[in-house]
């Protein structure tokens, strides 16, 4: 059950997102990359406990990654006191990750790592499909939903929230460690 | 009849010596045939790349697989071949190619049956008459076929070209055939177009043959919603979306003097049509609450027309003791088919119990029957029309597992388990409260190990809810009036009136019916046309402000500027393509008659008009949508939509992408990414609304007019985003375009951009639409 799709009928076909069972696993993922990006859905509200997010978002600035907020949330994170982001409709956003000519947000060249969070679950399952599919060589993506989303690069598995929320922060502090 | 044209000149081509067969349309129609009369299925190729270009295909694959064919299943992972050399992008185009064909194919098959039957019954002479307001009946059947039909057996001549047009479409998704991406996507645009044709045979042909409402603007309001059924009189509920067997139901209490003592009511659109005909009858609400009203086990007996209507409807209408009969041969449901019997033995056969349920296709047998066992079974029925009590909800709930199976097969992963939970200890607020999200689509009852009813329960839990469904609709009108397009037309072109946003489709919302609600009044605050077809309009109906008033009691059913139009059913959404089809011939006097890509042309760069599918499930809808994209109307779904695994996506930073041609000096000239998408799924309300204001700015907007459309669009984005825009200076042509209230604020934005004024053309994609040719 813990690697398999987390809603019913969402079979992906062969190839399959590789399951990340180790924090510390996540964190060497995120720091090999060299551009990574993190996509924050609008669901992240009501999935994502606040310390969650926090770490999420202290995940970012460790790396250097920017933050994209899909959706509209971007008024509850100004709510929060959270400033640097950008923000772009997940639709739009996902097309142009496919395009290796993007020049990215700040101009320097398309991602190599987009890390999706707070996305209903089909949803961000077909944005993941189109990406596998279509996406430029060398491009992966990296589901930290607190499920197994089966068309990313990597992914988490089905677990609890509390479990979740311990895991992100074991990513972070894997992350702190290594610096 | 046959045309015989020496030299026929038109804006897009000169054909001579042509010979065009038209079936047998006696044809007396003074205009000239235009270009593409009967277009073949790449006629209008050239178009559909324009637009192809511009609004790139992202596909969101459902599967990695293709199982078409005995070579497969085929693997197309990334780039992979299938054994038959097709690639993803083209496998799933033709996907999107086949739901479309279905979604062509079901209207037009409904179109033909209801001109068979009218046909039959009334003869081939029946006028098109659609009242004195309306001369251009038939925009989308002028346009595209060359026919103006006069009567009803002018349209089967019309529903032959689509029949032969669709048979070549799915023909080409055979496996070999089609394989490139973008030639499929043009057959989408055209099996999409072909429906808006089919669409618009079976509206007109039963809107003169019923008498149902001419494009009144104050057409009668009906009531709507679980709470208006009066459960002491035998109820026939109808389902569907052939309006033909209800009508016959209508006819025989009217003839038989039992009007009063029957009660009609109905889902989905056959429940629209049905109060088009007649005002007794009611509509209970959309597709997604036929499980929920079936449950209640007040209809005394179901009749199922066609389309969407749930295929275990015997099962469920079993449960409650309430006998089925079906009366489409699409949809025969497995049951006996009873055509030729004697009227009495069926009704003693349902009522007895001895079958659950009849197949009827004597139209005047299915009025009979119905009422008879529904007069028959009511008393009976009596114990069975009601929701379990209280306790026995509890205890059910005791049954629950915990195991989360339901939550993870609901499509909206509601927290079911959670609300169980509670219901056990005697709280059913929950349960109540997910009643509001819930499509009420039974999946988690089919997922749960303990049998529990589980939408039973959610029902039984609102029932004050439930009781307080009592709204009202505005009965679907029918075309927008000629005179209307004459009074809108040059504000809608020239921008004034901010834009047209249509709310069309079905019923599946990811987080509720009152998103819908709440987009459709926005934008009715905000003075554009709103108008709304289908499940769309029903949901538009339920909800009441503080004085108990739905928006159509509130806003009047105008084709104007804040008015909300119903135009009826599915098939009624021809009467929206077409009035951007009017706005180009009526009041822009454009060559109508064949003369699509002119028409279509003037449409995307002038008309201000966006579709909102929030709810979008069916195929239909997916062909419904396709017909807009060629005509140049951009639309949006709701994330489910994201499901229909292809979005039309523009890219506003590609400058090279927003150039038109000046039709006055052939200059190309850059327009700003206006409309910058053809296809869409928005993850939210808030994002749907904005993107909807953004994508009603259009090339020829005049500078007042794109101020007004900038007001909405910077006002909504800033409400809801709370800061402005980052992509202004894409649509800021001249400082004139800026809104006066905001000009420092743009003035801002604008320079750190580096903006420079633009031109404002008069815009086209055509070439030959140019009138002076620069050397
Ligand atoms: S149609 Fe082509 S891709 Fe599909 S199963 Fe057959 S050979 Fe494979
Ligand atoms: S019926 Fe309602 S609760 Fe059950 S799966 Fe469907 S949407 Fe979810
Ligand atoms: S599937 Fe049934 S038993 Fe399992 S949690 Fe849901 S309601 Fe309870």
């Amino acid at each position: 059950m813990k690697f398999e799709p987390y809603q019913t009928a969402e079979i992906p076909g062969p190839l399959k997102a590789i399951p990340v069972e180790r924090p510390q696993t996540v964190a060497g993922i995120i720091r090999n990359a060299k551009r990574p990006i993190v996509i924050m859905g609008s669901k992240t509200f009501d999935v994502v406990p606040e310390k969650t997010l926090r770490d999420i978002i202290q995940i970012s600035k460790q790396v250097g990654a920017e933050i994209v907020v899909t959706g509209g949330i971007n008024k509850k994170f100004e709510e929060i006191g959270i400033k640097e982001f950008k923000s772009m409709p997940a639709m739009e956003l996902a097309d142009r990750l496919r395009d290796p000519e993007w020049k990215g947000f700040d101009g320097k060249g398309n991602y190599d790592l987009a890390i999706f969070v707070g996305f209903r679950y089909y949803y961000g399952w077909l944005i993941l499909s189109g990406l596998k599919h279509f996406s430029p060589e060398g491009f992966k993506t990296l589901s930290i939903e607190p499920y197994y989303q089966p068309h990313a690069t990597f992914s988490l598995y089905n677990m609890k929230i509390d479990a979740w929320s311990n895991y992100i922060s074991l990513i972070k502090e894997s992350l702190k460690e290594k610096r | 009849m046959t045309f015989k044209i020496g030299e026929l000149k038109t804006d897009i081509a000169t054909l001579k010596n042509l010979e065009i067969s038209l079936g047998r349309v006696e044809e007396e129609w003074e205009e000239p045939l235009g270009p593409t009369p009967m277009p073949s299925i790449t006629s209008l190729r050239r178009w559909d790349y324009k637009l192809l270009q511009r609004y790139k295909p992202f596909y969101l694959p459902f599967c990695d697989l293709c199982c078409l064919c005995t070579f497969g299943k085929c693997d197309l992972t990334k780039g992979k071949k299938g054994a038959c050399g097709i690639k993803m992008d083209a496998q799933q185009s033709r996907i999107v190619l086949l739901a479309c064909c279905i979604g062509a194919a079901t209207h037009t098959g409904h179109a033909r049956e209801i001109v068979e039957f009218l046909v039959e019954r009334f003869g081939r002479d029946l006028p098109l008459d659609l009242g004195d307001q309306v001369d251009l009946e038939a925009p989308n059947i002028r346009l595209v076929t060359g026919i103006k039909p006069r009567t009803v057996g002018d349209l089967e001549d019309v529903l032959d070209y689509v029949e032969e047009q669709i048979a070549h479409l799915l023909a080409s998704t055979h496996t070999g055939q089609e394989g490139d991406p973008i030639d499929f996507e043009s057959k989408v645009f055209h099996a999409g177009m072909l429906d808006h044709v089919a669409m618009e045979v079976a509206d007109i042909a039963q809107i003169a043959a019923f008498n149902f409402p001419k494009g009144d603007p104050n057409a009668r309001l009906a009531q709507l919603g679980l709470g208006i059924v009066d459960i002491n009189k035998p109820v026939i509920l109808v389902i569907g979306h052939n309006v033909i067997p209800s009508i016959y139901i209508v006819d025989y209490l009217n003839e038989t003097g039992l009007k009063d003592e029957v009660e009609v009511c109905g889902l989905c659109c056959t429940a629209h049509d049905i109060t088009r005909y007649n005002d007794r009858a009611k509509i209970i609400g959309p597709i997604s609450w036929e499980l929920r009203f079936i449950r209640t086990g007040v209809p005394d007996v179901i009749v199922v027309d066609e389309q969407c209507i749930r295929t275990d409807v015997l099962d469920e209408a079993a449960k409650i003791h309430a006998p089925l009969i079906a009366a489409s041969e699409k949809a025969c449901r497995g049951l006996p088919d009873r055509t030729y019997d004697p009227v009495e033995e069926i009704v003693e056969d349902l009522v007895s119990g001895r079958q659950k349920g009849a197949l009827i296709l004597d139209m005047d047998k299915v009025g009979e029957v119905a009422t008879k066992v529904a007069i028959r079974l009511a008393p009976e029925r009596k114990k069975f029309k009601a929701l379990p009590s209280t306790e026995e909800v509890i205890e059910e709930a005791k049954r629950c597992l915990q195991c989360g199976f339901c939550q993870k097969a609901c499509p909206n992963s509601l927290p079911i388990p959670e609300a169980m939970a509670m219901a056990k200890e005697g709280d059913l607020s929950k349960l109540a409260e997910l009643y509001d999200y819930c499509i009420a689509c039974g999946r988690c009852e089919s997922a749960c190990p303990s049998k529990l009813n589980i939408i039973t329960m959610m029902v039984k839990s609102s029932e004050k809810k439930v009781k307080n469904e009592i709204f009202k609709v505005r009965v679907g009108r029918g075309p927008i009036l000629d005179t209307e397009i004459r009074d809108v037309g040059r504000s809608i072109v020239l921008g004034e009136i901010p834009g047209i946003i249509a709310f069309v489709g079905c019923a599946n919302y990811a987080d509720g019916g009152t998103e819908l609600v709440e987009m459709a009044e926005e934008f009715l605050k905000r003075k554009y046309i709103v108008v709304a077809s289908g499940c769309a309009a029903m949901t538009i109906g339920m909800y009441k402000n503080d004085e108990g008033k739905t928006l159509y009691e509130l806003y009047p059913g105008n084709f104007d500027a804040g008015c909300l139009v119903n135009v009826g059913s599915c098939v009624s959404n021809p009467h929206i393509s077409g009035a951007a089809i009017k706005i180009a011939n009526i009041f822009a006097k454009r060559p109508l008659r064949a003369n699509y890509m002119e028409i279509a042309d003037y449409v995307l760069n002038r008309v201000g008009a966006v579709g909102i599918a929030w709810g979008a499930m069916s195929q239909k809808a997916a062909s419904i949508a396709s017909g807009f994209w060629r005509l140049g109307v951009p639309v949006i779904v709701g994330p489910h939509g994201a499901k229909y695994r292809r979005m039309l996506l523009g890219r506003k930073e590609k400058r090279e992408n927003w150039y038109v041609y000046d039709a006055r000096t052939g200059k190309k000239v850059y327009v700003g990414p206006v409309p910058e998408h053809l296809f869409y799924a928005a993850e939210t309300k808030e994002e749907a609304m904005i993107m909807a204001a953004k994508l009603c700015m259009r090339a020829n907007d005049t500078t007042k007019g794109r101020a007004i459309k900038l007001t909405h669009y910077i006002d909504l984005y800033k409400r809801f985003y709370g800061k402005m825009p980052d992509d202004i200076h894409l649509f800021v042509r001249r400082l004139a375009d800026i809104p006066i209230t905001m000009k420092d604020e743009i003035l801002a934005e604008l320079e750190k951009k580096g903006w420079k004024e633009t031109e404002i053309p008069d815009p086209t994609l055509i070439e030959e639409l140019v009138r002076v040719k620069e050397e």
